[in-house]
């Protein structure tokens, strides 16, 4: 897969938006990607490109903001970033058309506190039923009980 | 007819670790399945934070029990991909033959766990029996039967000896004999083909759909195997065969792992016959300039993948870790729908379950 015609379909599909690639090791191909986006850019990449698998969905607080990176796999490692507010975050799931995805979302809602919108059953995967303290992976949940 | 919910777990003889499976049946069929995870959730992507790259070697070896040294290799590779270390050749050599021996060792306790799960516990008895022999030149290499303690950062620890390649050689031959043996049961015993041929089978689209990996997937016709695809440690300069199998029911799922000892045993023997001389490690800095890395490699059970983010200290700032029972126990709620209860044992064990992996 081209990256040059990735980008250029991807453009195509979303008009709006510019969309740049940058590469980090091991050969791994980052595209940051809008929110509102995501679901348009996946069903390219799957349609267009075959890439049918998604590895896994990392979720980690960058203190301003929050950012998942879903890694794609097909012939080469494609990761889309999105960026969500801390406040609030918000994104479409994509466990209709993966349902691969249905874990790997459950895991970051519960661990950073992201809502995956019209998720089918968006329960705790790890953590325990009645968890009620602050999402574990938070940047300020890790300063207040940091180990000593 | 009435609907009964049958709890499999948390405790359960079927499962060598704490997963809750809740099979809805009618009468002798399985109609859903639903699935409960977080039992051995030990909070090790979080944990890895308070810790020096160093620390956390041993730390991550020990997500998995079995599976313990492609971790930190999957791990390893990232770090020294973000210091722009060159491992020495004989340093990923070794490497290699250590993820190729956890590979035999992995499939063959796993045959044992099926076969017992199904009743066939003269199997269970000698595949156990054959993957002594796998184990025992890991200790020979490393003295860790299950925790090796083999990679770090720019290498490895242990190098290897005249005397231990002639042992791990001798002992890598009798273990081939004992292979060839269960081979032959796989593909002509009655008992086993009965309670695994066409039992929990997996389409190539649900594969695909539950972004499946490894044994599983390439039992169902997937052709991906990460150590061609995309070579990493010593594969580059090894040959083999990627086992694929169609139907992806339990009995091509036995056949592709079963057949994939045959080409480590390959592997391994092609290391040791070539293993290049010099340095087995490169001295590494503590701490690790900022940047990202995505580290991936070909486990036992299929493809791990470890994100990696450094902000140039000697802790990393986050380290994300996927391992190949996850997107399994997701396929496998599809593979327990509309089947017969008594197959349920042989569906889940199908999969080569690794609840600790999967948890972190």
């Amino acid at each position: 897969m081209e990256i040059e015609t990735l980008l250029a379909t991807l453009g195509e599909a979303c008009p709006d938006y510019a969309f740049e690639a940058r590469t980090i090791p091991v050969d791994e191909t980052v595209i940051e990607i809008p929110a509102a986006c995501l679901e348009d850019v996946v069903n390219v990449l799957r349609t267009t490109f075959s890439a049918y698998h998604l590895s896994t969905i990392t979720g980690q607080d960058r203190g301003t903001e929050l950012e998942l990176l879903y890694h794609f796999w097909h012939e080469r490692g494609i990761t889309l970033r999105v960026a969500l507010p801390r406040e609030g975050a918000r994104v479409r799931t994509l466990t209709e058309t993966i349902p691969g995805a249905d874990f790997y979302e459950r895991e970051v809602g519960e661990m950073l506190g992201v809502t995956f919108e019209g998720h089918p059953g968006p329960e705790h995967l790890l953590l325990p039923e009645d968890w009620e303290s602050e999402p574990p992976l938070r940047k300020a949940q890790q300063a207040e009980e940091g180990d000593p | 007819m009435t609907r009964v919910t049958i709890p499999v777990g948390p405790q359960h003889p079927l499962l060598k670790e704490p997963l809750s499976v809740r099979l809805t049946a009618e009468g002798e069929r399985v109609l859903e399945a639903a699935m409960r995870l977080g039992y051995v959730h030990r909070g090790i992507e979080r944990l890895v934070q308070e810790r020096t790259y160093v620390q956390n070697l041993h730390l991550l070896e020990r997500v998995c029990g079995i599976c313990s040294h492609v971790h930190t290799t999957t791990y390893c590779q990232g770090v020294e991909a973000l210091l722009e270390l060159d491992v020495p050749p004989r340093g990923l050599a070794l490497r290699t033959l250590m993820c190729e021996l956890e590979r035999i060792h992995s499939h063959l306790l796993w045959l044992g766990v099926l076969a017992e799960n199904i009743g066939f516990s003269t199997i269970f008895m000698y595949s156990w029996r054959d993957r002594e022999m796998a184990l025992d030149i890991m200790e020979g290499l490393s003295g860790g039967r299950i925790a090796h303690a083999v990679n770090t950062i720019g290498g490895v620890r242990v190098d290897l000896d005249r005397g231990e390649m002639y042992a791990a050689r001798r002992l890598l031959n009798e273990l081939e004999k004992h292979v060839h043996d269960l081979l032959d049961v796989v593909e002509h015993e009655s008992t086993l083909k009965v309670r695994t041929q066409g039992v929990g089978g997996a389409s190539l689209e649900q594969v695909r759909r539950h972004c499946a990996v490894g044994p599983l997937a390439r039992a169902a016709g997937l052709d991906r195997d990460l150590r061609r695809d995309a070579p990493y440690a010593a594969y580059d300069r090894l040959s083999f065969e990627v086992v694929t199998e169609t139907g992806g029911d339990v009995w091509a799922a036995t056949r592709v792992r079963v057949l994939e000892v045959f080409e480590s045993l390959s592997l391994c023997r092609q290391i040791l016959d070539d293993l290049p001389s010099g340095e087995i490690a490169t001295r590494a800095p503590r701490r690790v300039p900022e940047g990202e890395v995505v580290s991936r490699a070909e486990a036992p059970r299929g493809e791990v993948v470890y994100y990696l983010r450094s902000d140039g200290s000697d802790k990393p700032a986050r380290i994300k870790i996927r391992t190949p029972t996850l997107p399994a126990l997701s396929l496998v709620r599809e593979q327990l729908r509309d089947i017969n209860i008594a197959d349920v044992p042989a569906v889940i064990s199908g999969i080569d379950l690794c609840i600790a992996c999967a948890d972190r």
